[in-house]
């Protein structure tokens, strides 16, 4: 499809009169479609209320009414309606002579000046939620935190945050953490558990047998040093580092190539030419947040935007945002990696005397890539997730070879993000159940749920004297321990963190801990003799004095350093190491290169050979592969409690509440699967069912499934959601693999409904999304392009206050994360409906990502479009509204007044954007919706400037007006005018790529303004006439060259 | 016979109808507001007679949407100086020696859909009195105005200062200290 064409149609004149205005387009030939069966052409699944509005159709509303469907019907008033009409009457007269219920107001006894009652404050911290740690700040209001917002000073991570690291707030709020202590299922007391755990230690050390601490990576270098301590004053103590998505791979190859155990630090901003295989960078990948942030610099049109090719299995959020992307098997990543390296090493003068083997790619593809990566040498960055060494080792060959070394790869500063060994941990389910182990200690680890051999390590667990879990719940492991020391929420306690060697964050309790539970800090103190002599806070510090200060010379007193830093929440320091950094080779040493790729070829040779096997045994469906990854939402399934995340829907298949098995439109055909077919996949590990998901862009022989769902044990809202693939996990030489071959795929006949928003809210193949190229853009500013006609209206110019407010999304910076759909939630008090109501596309998001393919449907283009009420000047809305309850404000916002709305739900008909969104339910006092919401702790996370809605009334995005006004009363009070930048919503604040810009049109240097002027810019369905003043940035493609 | 009795039901059916309809258009406002506090604090001598500015109580008001009850230990600045005892005034000691808040019953309340704002108004230069009537001669606070959004338009008509054209919009931007303008938007208030 030549993108120009598209552009041209999708903008359609109004030159040939008012037919043009209604006929805009026909539906039946879509560029850009969002699924399969729109593609086909197939009908699409409901409107925007289907099946029109059943009474009772939803979970027990109790005065929805029970026993319709046999019932009167309308007009058919009854006896009893009358007398209903007359009770009601009645009572509104006896409520006319009522008074409200008394309300009181309890002031602090001792007041504070550091909080006024109703002032939000915000706080510098480092996020908990995975082991990225990047720099947040919490905004807190009345000793609530309520909101989680990236720390815009911090050099490494800038002020956006991904949708996981804002919804661990309402993790601090979850009804499922345990109130205190618990001994062998028992509720107790912290002293008593201590007596009980000091004396097994003593006893542990008394029979000279192993303590074991198995974590998960501890970002946090305070705690390492008291980890430290533990293996200074025990005999016989042993960490164990256990990840359940493992990076091990990465830091044993860097450990063969360079000598040196680390994970790479990346820099994808000075990557022109950027590779990844199967490395989900930009959605979960060591540390997306900061990936996406460096990604999007060289994103941007210009002669230096960067070429993304990204080769992968499954359709990641990385692979929708890739210049090119190619589809291959698991077990093809390696040939792909030899591919490359044979023909660079070629290019490099070497003989390229790689193993013969076979290339199941387009060469042509492959030598134009290597063109590109010689020609950006130095500048230019390959990356894998693979877990297979050799295939790393590979990778770390091919960025010598490139020059990368030091410039796009840096080993002097590593990121220490992930630190699990795979090894360590099989040794240690090996000594468990041999009962050489004594006391085990778990923080932060779930391997009931995660690790492959989870019944290994359950029986395992039983053989230890003493096992002891630090976890906020009685999960999956914890069920099997005898003592549950419950770790505070990281909103609640001191820490610090270290992500990258030499960026040091600092965390601080928001709020006092809410539960019985105790810092991890205290109980590692405790438990190994120094609990009298400091507390988590004084060891924090005291690290910090003894072991950071020394290394900075900028500020001479401890306390001040102290207080920057708590205030800054991070500080940056050269490695710690002052000796002379090791030495690194400049190109790879003489063979590295052949004997890695020998390596792949044999493992990978191997790999294929089990599938062919498997497939020549005659199973039916057998020869395929299976891919597992790392959900965007859950990470690694310890957040499945969160219902916000549940309900986020993924970035790619939009699916919610529930994993799936992805399979190729043309896999599909040829088995006659539908989306929702359940399935059964069998590995040599094991067994799962799981509906099938028709995914474009799949590979063909592959299936995609999503690690983190499916937990027996975590809470109301996570129990039982989609299925547990950790099973299907294996160890292959040493590492985590979380990729299968020879997978047979079954259908069972059993079909599930998806929750999908995908098909829902479908705005009929209207030119919804545009798409442009560097040479269109040139010619824009040539000038060559003619500027479009306005177009005619029947409105009156409405005259503005002193603002009118905009917004400018750019589709070309926007990779889909989701991180604004989670920060509008938890900003504006939005409900968590659930997977039925999901279904029934009453999802009550306000801000939605629509994911737009086009082209061929085995490899298609993506774009992720963020859609939210337009505010248009001439707002179709507010025309239809019988009772004046959605109008323009004077500052061009389209506001809706919840307390005038009377549902008549004519809005949400006759909105062109599908964005208002209707309260069908209370779902703050109804039991059907067990959420955070219904529940008085889970309503801590509210928002006090945002009403929250009750049943019966329509809402959509408000621009976050109540941010606006607080901003404008701050000038106010701070005698100055508003400048460009005081007002940001909560998604333009949230975005790691500054995707979404708000401000002032009415000011022309706003850069919300000057996006808006630019080339690029248009407004979605400006035929209509709505004049929209939300606005969005083409999406610039690169022409095919190759 | 029956007349009576038609016409006793229809004149208690008009009654009843008429009371209804006064009542249900009086719901939710409750001028003349004034419960019983679990301290017995006069306005009338803290304000009135001595002359307390209203802000140095209620020092919120200038930063917050609330203005704010003081805590106790507010109270004891000045309490903890003077020898007068009263048995209100041994409650409030009593309270801050057990650190045990008091639990004031609120007089001004506007429904949960409403954002007031109590700094925007200060700092515009509303006088408290304007709403709040006058404190400084009221022994038990009673809430004086309707605090309905009537009566909420009638003073920000007055003020709503909008600059209508494009002469007005540039004599805003030359002044170099922003106009307050009282916003008329349902979004000013209702979100």
């Amino acid at each position: 499809m030549n993108p120009s064409q598209k552009a041209d149609q999708a903008a359609p004149s109004c030159k040939s009169g008012k037919d043009d205005l209604i006929n805009i387009r026909t539906p039946d030939a879509p560029t850009h479609w969002r699924s399969v069966d729109e593609l086909r052409g197939r009908a699409r699944r409901g409107g925007e209320f289907p099946g029109g509005l059943p009474a009772g159709a939803g979970p027990g509303d109790s005065s929805s009414g029970g026993g319709d469907g046999q019932g009167h019907g309308e007009g058919d008033a009854t006896r009893r309606d009358f007398l209903s009409l007359v009770g009601f009457s009645l009572t509104a007269a006896g409520v006319a002579g009522c008074r409200a219920p008394v309300q009181h107001a309890v002031p602090l006894t001792v007041g504070s000046d550091q909080m006024v009652p109703g002032v939000s404050t915000y706080y510098a911290t480092a996020c908990a939620g995975c082991a990225s740690s990047c720099s947040l700040l919490v905004k807190q209001r009345d000793g609530r935190p309520i909101k989680i917002e990236g720390n815009g000073e911090s050099p490494l991570f800038g002020g956006g945050a991904c949708a996981t690291g804002q919804a661990t707030v309402l993790s601090l709020y979850d009804d499922a953490r345990l109130r205190g202590p618990l001994w062998r299922g028992q509720p107790s007391r912290w002293a008593e558990i201590d007596r009980a755990v000091l004396d097994a230690l003593a006893a542990a050390r008394a029979q000279k047998r192993p303590v074991v601490l198995l974590s998960g990576t501890v970002s946090s270098p305070s705690l390492r040093e008291i980890i430290a301590e533990w293996g200074r004053r025990t005999p016989g103590f042993r960490h164990v580092v256990y990840d359940a998505i493992s990076t091990s791979a990465l830091r044993a190859a860097a450990a063969e190539s360079f000598a040196q155990p680390v994970n790479p630090h990346y820099a994808f901003d000075k990557a022109a030419m950027v590779v990844g295989l199967e490395a989900d960078f930009l959605g979960t990948w060591l540390s997306p947040v900061e990936f996406a942030r460096q990604y999007a610099v060289l994103r941007q049109p210009g002669p230096n935007r960067s070429f993304h090719v990204q080769f992968e299995s499954g359709l990641s959020i990385t692979g929708t945002n890739a210049d090119l992307r190619v589809p291959l098997a698991p077990s093809e990543l390696g040939l792909a990696a030899v591919a490359l390296w044979t023909r660079l090493s070629r290019r490099a003068g070497g003989d390229g005397a790689a193993p013969a083997a076979a290339e199941p790619f387009d060469g042509r593809q492959l030598d134009a890539i290597a063109d590109r990566l010689w020609k950006h040498r130095g500048e230019s960055l390959v990356v894998t997730g693979s877990q297979d060494v050799s295939v790393q080792r590979l990778i770390n060959a091919i960025n010598l070879l490139l020059g990368n070394l030091g410039k796009t790869v840096d080993l002097t500063q590593p990121s220490l993000q992930r630190q699990g060994d795979d090894g360590a941990m099989a040794e240690l389910v090996q000594k468990m159940n041999s009962g050489q182990v004594h006391t085990l200690i778990l923080y932060g680890v779930n391997p009931a749920y995660d690790y492959p051999d989870a019944g290994a390590f359950i029986k395992g667990l039983e053989k230890v004297t003493l096992s002891i879990s630090l976890a906020d719940r009685a999960d999956e492991t914890s069920a099997h321990v005898h003592a549950i020391c419950p770790d505070h929420h990281f909103l609640e306690s001191w820490g610090d963190v270290e992500p990258i060697a030499g960026h040091y964050g600092l965390s601080q309790p928001i709020i006092a801990p809410l539960f019985d539970t105790r810092a991890a800090a205290q109980s590692l103190l405790t438990w190994v003799g120094l609990g009298a002599a400091s507390d988590p806070y004084h060891s924090l510090r005291d690290f910090w004095q003894k072991n950071l200060f020394p290394r900075q010379t900028r500020t001479h007193g401890f306390d001040a350093f102290w207080d920057q830093a708590l205030q800054l929440g991070f500080v940056t320091m050269p490695p710690s190491s002052p000796t002379s950094p090791p030495k690194l080779p400049t190109t790879p040493l003489p063979g590295e290169g052949q004997a890695a790729a020998r390596a792949v070829v044999a493992s990978q040779t191997a790999a294929q050979q089990k599938g062919a096997a498997a497939a020549a045994a005659g199973q039916a469906g057998a020869g395929y592969e299976l891919h597992l990854y790392e959900s965007v939402a859950l990470r690694d399934g310890r957040h499945a409690n969160n219902p916000w995340l549940q309900e986020l829907p993924d970035p790619v298949t939009k699916v919610t509440w529930g994993n799936v098995a992805a399979v190729a439109p043309q896999l599909a055909k040829q088995l006659g699967l539908r989306d929702g077919d359940v399935v059964a996949i069998n590995t040599d590990r094991g067994q799962i069912e799981l509906p099938v998901f028709v995914q474009p862009g799949q590979h063909a022989r592959t299936i995609s499934v999503a690690l983190g769902y499916g937990r027996q044990k975590v809470g109301k809202a996570g129990q039982d959601v989609g299925v547990n693939a950790f099973p299907l996990t294996a160890m292959v030489d040493g590492h985590r693999r979380y990729a299968a071959t020879g997978v047979t795929l079954q259908k069972t006949g059993r079909r599930e409904a998806l929750a999908s928003t995908q098909t829902q809210f479908a705005m009929d193949g209207r030119p919804i999304v545009l798409e442009t190229t560097a040479e269109e853009l040139r010619k824009h500013e040539a000038g060559v392009e003619e500027a479009p006609e306005p177009l005619p209206t029947l409105w009156k110019a409405r005259l503005h206050g002193a603002h009118n407010w905009g917004m400018a999304i750019d589709l070309n910076a926007c990779t889909g994360c989701s991180a604004c759909v989670v920060a509008c939630q938890a900003e504006n008090n939005v409900p968590v409906v659930g997977k039925d109501q999901v279904q029934r596309t009453r999802i009550m998001h306000w801000l939605r990502i629509d994911r737009y393919y086009s082209g061929p449907e085995d490899n298609p283009a993506s774009l992720h479009q963020p859609m939210m009420c337009q505010h248009c000047a001439n707002a179709p809305c507010e025309t239809v509204c019988p009772v004046l309850a959605t109008t323009t404000s004077s500052e061009g916002l389209n506001q809706q007044a919840y307390n005038r709305c009377i549902g008549t739900r004519y809005c949400a008909n006759n909105c062109p954007y599908k964005v208002r969104r209707f309260n069908w339910y209370n779902y703050t006092q109804n039991d059907a919706f067990d959420f955070n919401m219904v529940s008085p702790l889970g309503r801590m996370v509210l928002n006090p400037d945002v009403s929250v809605r009750s049943r019966g009334v329509m809402e959509k995005c408000s621009l976050c007006v109540q941010r606006i006004q607080l901003a404008k009363n701050t000038a106010l009070k701070e005698v100055r005018e508003m400048v460009d930048g005081d007002v940001q919503t909560a998604c333009a604040q949230s975005c790691p790529t500054q995707a979404i810009v708000f401000g002032d049109l009415q000011d022309p240097k706003s850069r919300v303004s000057r996006l808006l002027d630019g080339p690029r810019a248009y407004r979605v369905l400006e035929e209509l006439g709505t004049r929209p003043n939300v606005g969005y940035l083409k999406k610039l493609r690169h022409v095919e060259e190759t | 016979m029956r007349l009576p009795i038609v016409i006793f039901v229809v004149v208690g059916l008009s009654l009843g109808a008429g009371l209804t309809v006064r009542g249900v258009s009086r719901l939710g406002i409750h001028q003349g507001y004034s419960p019983e506090q679990p301290i017995a604090f006069p306005h009338r001598v803290h304000a009135g007679d001595n002359k307390i500015p209203c802000l140095y109580c209620h020092s919120a008001a200038r930063t917050s949407r609330h203005a704010g009850i003081p805590s106790a230990s507010l109270c004891m600045n000045c309490h903890s100086m003077l020898e007068k005892q009263t048995v209100e005034i041994e409650k409030l000691e009593e309270a801050v020696q057990q650190q045990r808040p008091i639990s004031w019953v609120k007089v001004h309340n506007v429904p949960d859909f409403v954002y007031f704002n109590h700094s925007q108004h200060v700092v515009s230069g509303v006088a408290c009195q304007k709403c709040h009537g006058a404190v400084e001669q009221m022994d038990r606070i009673e809430q004086v105005s309707p605090l309905t959004m009537g009566w909420c338009l009638t003073c920000h008509r007055e003020h709503a200062n909008l600059p209508t054209g494009s002469f007005q919009r540039a004599a805003l931007s030359l002044s170099t200290k922003p106009t307050p303008v009282a916003g008329l938007d349902c979004a000013s208030c209702h979100y």
